[in-house]
């Protein structure tokens, strides 16, 4: 199953956990320094070495030319690759499991992003998982490493573990609340990085935040994922408690009820504005307000977004139609 | 046409921009452009990863003057085209301009030394001929050899698998043994 269409731990406010550790091969110059035919070498190295045993069953090897740009676009809003990594193909290909909870980027910023998507809070799972892969590709094929510098990367922001570890949180009372300024202050001086996972950066869209782990160097995988991990739990319980309050206030339940209103009744909706009423019926679903289960609302976001109602259709879309298609959607997951 | 963005107002800005060689257009009301910071036709558009990264190594550019000609010997970057990039051109130049690029990583970093694991590089005996296993430890030097061992033995122990922990011990202790000699 799809990480959007699975229930887990923490559901009513973490909508997923990612994991994503870069590599490079020793032999090869780093991407930006390899033409395309130097790409496609890692490429075929990376998928001879991984794509073994029961892994040539459950992944697939996909040249990134072979996708349209709406296709790469999709997927890059299931978050199974990078918007970058989605905006040129050339000499790309990802490895992407059946049931989409692990993506293996290659020749994106480095030869190697293994990513795995888990829904809810499973950091450890999650990491577990990642380093099954990266094992198996180290095993063998040689990876650049220096004993000082860690796990080589092409970015230098990225030495040391290469670890990237993030959660998606909903956290709609907290942000009502004016909070959010000062806890992204807070966890920044914790080597965390708290910031709006949709929409601009000064304007965070759907009250959808994403926490992730800054430091990669003079810190092992495991105690950057302990320390992710509790900081999570601490804005778990604050979210919690401040939409205790919230509920006591029958104006906010009144929104509640009024967002459930027009996501059941409207015609068109455009991306922004189901963003913002997902969020409150979001919070009724998670909270007994509304009788609906909190994930189908993961899944309309991850299904509403545009590329992948376009990917839906099977071409592309105008805004307008895109809207009614949306609408559409939403009205039926909801009824 | 509607603005794009948020499809209510007027497209009134029209955006062309190449991104790696694909030409893209958008159309946007005045409001939306500005919030999307395509105002500022003057500056460059997006401030990339890259570029800012780039700033860092630029700090330490003064004292570096005068030795462009050298270049890394597997890939040819010089350090000029990694400070001009902001990206490193492979394993081999994190060696060759060690000096050079440790005052940007622990800008980055804070303190520098990995505490993390360690790859091992063991090709597996069963799926590959016993020459491919023979070459494999010669890749990595003993002291490479020993540190993911002793990484293998405290994974061991950990899990309270001491027998394993007892043959990796065993083979550390031959490995030293075999440098003293």
């Amino acid at each position: 199953m799809k990480w959007y269409e699975n229930n887990a731990e923490h559901a009513d406010i973490v909508l997923s956990t990612r994991v994503r550790l870069a590599r490079n091969l020793k032999d090869y110059p780093f991407p930006s320094r390899l033409n395309e035919a130097g790409k496609n070498k890692v490429n075929a190295v990376v998928r001879d070495a991984l794509l073994t045993g029961k892994r040539a069953k459950t992944f697939d090897y996909v040249e990134m030319r072979t996708l349209s740009h709406t296709q790469c676009v999709s997927l890059a809003e299931k978050h199974l690759i990078s918007p970058e990594f989605a905006s040129d193909s050339e000499g790309r290909a990802l490895i992407l499991s059946k049931d989409e909870d692990v993506s293996i980027m290659l020749c994106e910023e480095d030869h190697v992003r293994v990513q795995v998507i888990y829904p809810g809070l499973s950091l450890e799972a999650a990491y577990e998982t990642a380093n099954e892969l990266d094992e198996a590709l180290s095993r063998k094929v040689e990876i650049a490493f220096d004993p000082r510098l860690g796990y080589l990367t092409q970015c230098p922001t990225n030495l040391g573990t290469g670890l990237r570890a993030s959660v998606m949180l909903h956290l709609p009372a907290l942000s009502r609340s004016g909070a959010m300024q000062r806890l992204a202050n807070t966890v920044a001086k914790l080597g965390l990085i708290l910031r709006g996972a949709y929409g601009e950066g000064s304007k965070p869209v759907g009250d959808i935040y994403q926490l992730s782990n800054q430091v990669t160097l003079g810190i092992s995988e495991q105690a950057a994922i302990k320390n992710l991990e509790s900081i999570a739990n601490q804005i778990i319980a604050q979210e919690k408690s401040a939409r205790e309050a919230l509920l006591k206030d029958d104006v906010f339940i009144d929104r509640i009820w009024r967002a459930w209103g027009i996501l059941q009744s409207a015609h068109m909706l455009s991306c922004a504005e189901f963003m913002e009423l997902g969020s409150l019926v979001r919070i009724g679903a998670a909270e007994g307000v509304l009788d609906i289960p909190v994930q189908t609302l993961t899944r309309l976001l991850v299904e509403t977004q545009p590329a992948t109602l376009n990917c839906a259709q099977g071409r592309s879309c105008t805004p307008a139609e895109r809207d009614v298609l949306r609408a559409r959607a939403v009205k039926e997951a909801l009824r | 046409m509607l603005c794009q963005n948020c499809n209510q107002k007027e497209a009134t800005t029209h955006i062309k921009r190449v991104v790696n060689g694909e030409a893209e257009e958008h159309h946007l009301c005045s409001e939306c452009a500005k919030k999307l910071g395509y105002d500022h036709f003057l500056d460059d558009f997006s401030l990339s990863i890259p570029n800012f990264f780039s700033s860092f190594f630029h700090d330490t550019m003064p004292a570096l003057k005068g030795a462009g000609a050298e270049h890394c010997g597997t890939c040819g970057s010089s350090f000029e085209d990694i400070v001009r990039s902001g990206m490193v051109g492979c394993a081999d130049c994190y060696d060759k301009f060690f000096d050079r690029l440790l005052p940007s990583i622990q800008r980055i970093h804070g303190r520098a030394r990995h505490a993390g694991k360690t790859p091992h590089y063991t090709v597996e005996p069963d799926e590959k001929g016993a020459d491919k296993v023979a070459e494999a430890p010669k890749a990595q030097t003993a002291e490479q050899q020993i540190a993911a061992l002793e990484a293998e033995m405290q994974k061991a122990i950990e899990s309270q698998n001491f027998e394993q922990a007892a043959v990796l011990r065993d083979k550390i202790k031959e490995l030293k043994g075999d440098d003293r000699k």
